[in-house]
């Protein structure tokens, strides 16, 4: 089981520290320090406006949040299914969970969001909030899907045998035995999801809803402070991201994950 | 090879640009998501109540607009740095504004207006408190908004998407320049079936649309507003009401 060795490494994500960033002058340290330093010189010597800015954007920080949250949440749900239907023997199931990868990585997230916010929103009413969080999970968990499948497709195949032989069906063998194991490969590229995620939530800004990116343009275009106002946002989006993956790194090492080098 | 066509094709370019020799070019930019002022036409050109009235202002003064399509959120921004010479993207001309850009003289008298659904009961923007009331991003229309304490305000990069999503239901309504709300709610083939305007908010300032300049750009807007008067005196201005507007 130890000798599991595959890693899979996909997303946009912050970079995850490792173990070997361990000196005092780490990339993640730098980035970090700078920019909750500059955050804090700005607040303090420049409280007009960097502090009216920081006053201006919670409720949008918020929104990021519950919109991130919920859709990596849907997308889980979305990518474990996907991913079983990738590797399923029905070859129905199999060519419905292809498909809907194959659709959803042809398709910019941008050209989504307007897909399901406008095109599909003159069928049905959703609210701007859900439509945004389907639309981001939609997409999400199809690379969702890719995550799961590979780490399923990570375990050795003496598992599943030996699971069959101790008389445990498909099912049982998929939930008790191959993804326990399957999670400590899926976990971190998961973080990574998580933390791309979060960054692509900035697009559901043209859907008017008011995350923290649209916060800031309304914030600009109002005081014609451009510069003031991107500065702060992208300060902002640098730390949360930064101590995301700093969490994702120590879940990593938590989970034992000995591949990673 | 390659270069020296290229080169001949920013030539031909150039000399397309510069009808008139001599003439004063003036670049325009303009967010073409608001019609009848401003807007894309059928043949993606830019067109408008707007657009002819600057060309109309510039045959009279002597210079060459040139139009350039700009998204409204950062057309300010655009300004400053001077990529483009002048706004002419119905502008309202507010104090706030002013401080940060030089206007023309006045070029048209607007009004905001509050479109709603066609079965809404509410005649008033005051009535919609704690209801979603949609705007174009940073405009007149966002301030009348936020003006009503209590309303949730949305805004919008166009105010088309706010037009939709009114039309799907998602919010109560919208808040935009009058011209803009009869052409959506009265013209628009899809639209004047679904929605109506409410009110007309008649406010104590009267709101007019400028052309907008950097900051000290005196010969431009002297340029721009040697055109505005002539088109005013020659009554330009009244026809080009009546073939955009309509009345």
């Amino acid at each position: 089981m130890s000798e599991n060795k595959v890693t899979i490494d996909i997303g946009d994500g912050a970079a995850i520290p490792t173990k070997k960033d361990r000196g005092l002058l780490s990339a993640w340290r730098l980035a970090f320090f700078g920019a909750v330093g500059s955050l804090l010189y700005l607040i303090l010597f420049h409280p007009d406006p960097y502090l009216r800015l920081i006053k201006f954007l919670p409720d949008g920080i918020l929104i990021t949040f519950q919109v991130t949250i919920s859709a990596i949440a849907l997308a889980l749900v979305v990518g474990l299914f996907t991913g079983l239907g990738r590797i399923s023997h029905n070859p129905i199931i199999n060519l419905i969970a292809s498909t809907y990868v194959e659709v959803v990585r042809g398709i910019p997230l941008l050209v989504q969001l307007f897909y399901i916010y406008y095109a599909l929103g003159q069928f049905v009413r959703v609210p701007d909030m859900l439509a945004a969080v389907i639309a981001m999970s939609f997409c999400y968990g199809a690379y969702m899907g890719e995550v799961f499948r590979a780490g399923i497709e990570s375990i050795d195949r003496g598992q599943r045998e030996a699971s069959f032989s101790l008389g445990f069906n498909r099912a049982q063998t998929m939930f008790y035995v191959i993804l326990p194991q399957a999670l400590r490969t899926i976990l971190p590229p998961v973080g990574n999801e998580f933390i791309a995620l979060l960054k692509d939530t900035s697009l559901v800004s043209i859907l008017a809803v008011s995350d923290l990116l649209r916060r800031g343009r309304e914030f600009a275009s109002e005081s014609f402070l451009y510069f003031e106002t991107y500065t702060m946002v992208a300060i902002i989006y640098l730390i949360i991201t930064l101590i995301l993956s700093k969490l994702v790194g120590i879940m990593e090492e938590r989970m034992g994950n000995h591949g990673r080098r | 090879m390659l270069k020296k066509s290229m080169l001949l094709l920013l030539g031909v370019f150039l000399a397309a640009n510069t009808a008139v020799a001599g003439e004063k070019v003036i670049t325009f930019a303009t967010d073409a998501t608001w019609p009848p002022m401003e807007f894309v036409d059928a043949n993606k050109q830019i067109t408008g109540y707007a657009i002819d009235y600057m060309k109309a202002a510039g045959k009279e003064a002597g210079f060459t607009p040139k139009f350039m399509a700009v998204a409204w959120d950062g057309i300010f921004a655009g300004l400053d740095v001077g990529k483009y010479d002048a706004i002419a993207s119905s502008v309202s001309i507010t104090d706030e504004r002013k401080k940060v850009m030089d206007f023309s003289e006045p070029y048209f008298r607007v009004r905001q207006a509050v479109i709603v659904r066609k079965d809404s009961k509410v005649k008033n923007l005051k009535e919609l408190v704690g209801k979603q009331v949609g705007s174009q991003i940073s405009t007149t229309g966002t301030f009348a908004v936020k003006a009503v304490k209590g309303i949730i305000s949305k805004t919008y990069d166009e105010v088309g998407l706010a037009i939709e999503d009114l039309h799907n239901g998602r919010i109560e309504a919208v808040v935009c320049d009058d011209p803009v709300a009869a052409n959506y709610a009265l013209q628009n083939e899809k639209y004047a079936k679904s929605l109506k305007i409410a009110q007309v908010i008649e406010s104590a300032e009267i709101e007019y649309y400028g052309i907008a300049a950097k900051k000290g750009n005196k010969e431009t807007l002297a340029l721009i507003n040697k055109g505005i008067k002539a088109v005013q005196a020659k009554g330009i201005d009244k026809a080009l009401q009546k073939k955009w507007i309509g009345q």
